[in-house]
């Protein structure tokens, strides 16, 4: 039923420190205890404390946290949000901002985000894949050329080493909020450079289709999984995304029937 | 606008929504000012300042779980508003904040009462794990010198229990009434070189804790005939330091 995973280093790390002197350490125990779990599972990191758009600067500590663990654990491929949470404070200290926000469609977010893909790919030797985000903003500052979000992930993929990864849920958050067509919206993206997908269930809150990861797959989404595998030539693999938090209340059984159904979808679209 | 203009303006928005001018010092015109006012009406900001908000009561309610369990729900939400309208709970590794926030909700806590106990042991939990994974015995050849002063360890914390843990915990799973508080506590000391950060101390260790409320020298705590055994005890184990 899984055919590899896919870890975000951070829930086995602890931050110390805070400002400019702060570092991200793996914790032993629960490393091993991943490692344990994962067996001999091919391993993929997606990462989200990376902050890759902050324009004063990427979390430099999440990079030296990254360095160790792929030391220890090596990954395949590794994956991080197009967006930026942090920002700089007074004196000049990265300050969170608490949520991921998304990136402008303009040309100077395109060329850092395009540079800074490089610098990783560079440093890791493994692909590096910027996964598209949900958002809640309409009006986001933009330059004609880019054309919107999807122009976003072109201009950068077209420009740099970056691979993506399509997260369909997030797609489709967009799609609902901002009412457009998701199937139109994935035959815009750059599919040839996708290499890997994520759905994932989300949840009604204030009006808007939140990118919760907080239950099953909608059914809107597995259609447009079945519609997007035929157009991906390089996809490597599907990830079911729920948070920790959900877990139990979703259940074994449910969790299985959505790998399942990924699987089953996988095995129609790629075997065809 | 420029990219770092425009993140920090809408980091800003996000982060001090309670400030009278959470733009200040950003570089912005008057249409990019005008942008971000049109900006703070859209749904789409509303949802997502909604969003930074739950995101940050939910890291900082992680962080003290056991202490807003023994809360009436009217004052743990008001500690969680207080500490995110002062702009904390934004980083995503919670307990990064949970010192801090635990110190926060001390201050508000009765003296002594069975809420402050639990948050003082939360709070000796996150100090001597955060010093655990770095730390290392200091050499212990500087009690030989009777002038030298010792000091409580940077991340070691001296906690009194008025009531049997297990009774604390059932407390909080079923929101029943604290019991009085006990006139024998049950005393725990937490030390970051300890093999889980935590035992029973004894007579003479308490007694050596209470000895440095202020730093005193060995000399000092050797007249008080605290033996140079327990002192050796407790400096490897990090629960007390060298001063200087």
């Amino acid at each position: 039923m899984v055919a590899f995973v896919e870890v975000t280093p951070e829930t086995i790390c602890r931050q110390r420190g805070n400002g400019k002197t702060t570092e991200i350490e793996i914790l032993p125990d629960l490393m091993e205890l991943a490692q344990q779990t994962c067996g001999e599972l091919p391993m993929v990191i997606h990462g989200v404390e990376l902050s890759i758009g902050s324009a004063h600067g990427w979390n430099d500590a999440y990079l030296r946290m990254l360095d160790s663990f792929q030391q220890a654990w090596p990954f395949v491929w590794h994956s991080e949000h197009l967006g930026f949470q942090t920002i700089s404070g007074d004196d000049g200290a990265s300050l969170d901002v608490g949520v991921p926000l998304p990136m402008p469609p303009t040309k100077e977010a395109a060329a850092l985000v395009a540079s800074r893909g490089d610098a990783i790919l560079q440093r890791y030797g493994v692909p590096f894949l910027l996964e598209n985000p949900a958002h809640y903003f309409f009006d986001l500052p933009t330059d004609p050329e880019i054309e919107g979000d999807i122009g976003l992930l072109h201009s950068i993929t077209e420009t740099s080493g970056c691979r993506l990864l399509l997260d369909l849920h997030n797609l489709y958050c967009n799609a609902v909020n901002h009412k457009f067509d998701p199937f139109k919206a994935i035959d815009r993206m750059p599919l040839d450079q996708v290499l890997e997908i994520h759905v994932a269930g989300g949840s009604w809150r204030d009006g808007f289709w939140m990118d919760a990861h907080d239950g099953r797959v909608p059914e809107r989404v597995w259609e447009m999984l079945d519609y997007a595998l035929p157009k991906v030539p390089h996809v490597a693999g599907v990830v079911f995304e729920l948070l920790e938090e959900h877990a139990v209340s979703l259940g074994p059984e449910a969790i299985a029937d959505e790998l399942n159904h990924a699987r089953n979808i996988w095995n129609a679209r790629r075997a065809a | 606008m420029a990219l770092i203009e425009f993140q920090t303006g809408l980091g800003r928005l996000l982060r001090e929504h309670k400030s009278s001018d959470p733009l200040h010092g950003v570089n912005l015109d008057a249409n990019e000012k005008r942008y971000f006012e049109t900006l703070q009406e859209t749904a789409g900001f509303r949802f997502c300042a909604s969003i930074q908000r739950s995101w940050c009561i939910a890291r900082a309610a992680k962080s003290a779980h056991f202490t807003l369990s023994l809360l009436p729900d009217k004052e743990r939400q008001a500690l969680l508003d207080d500490w995110v309208d002062a702009g904390a709970g934004t980083n995503s590794f919670f307990d990064a904040e949970g010192e801090s926030f635990l110190g926060f909700i001390s201050k508000r806590l009765t003296d002594p009462s069975h809420e402050l106990s639990v948050c003082q042991f939360e709070q000796a939990t996150f100090r001597a794990s955060n010093g655990a994974s770095s730390y290392a015995s200091p050499d212990l050849s500087g009690l030989a010198n009777t002038d030298r002063k010792l000091r409580h360890g940077r991340h070691a914390t001296l906690v009194r229990l008025y009531l049997d843990p297990s009774l604390l915990i059932e407390s909080m799973q079923t929101r029943k009434p604290l019991p009085p508080l006990s006139t024998e506590p049950l005393v725990l000391m937490f030390s970051p070189g300890l093999p889980q950060l935590c035992n029973a101390p004894s007579e003479e260790e308490i007694a050596t804790w209470e000895a440095l409320d202020a730093p005193a020298s060995v000399g000092t705590l050797l007249s008080l005939n605290i033996s140079p055994e327990t002192l050796a005890g407790l400096l490897e184990q990090g629960t007390i330091d060298y001063a200087d």
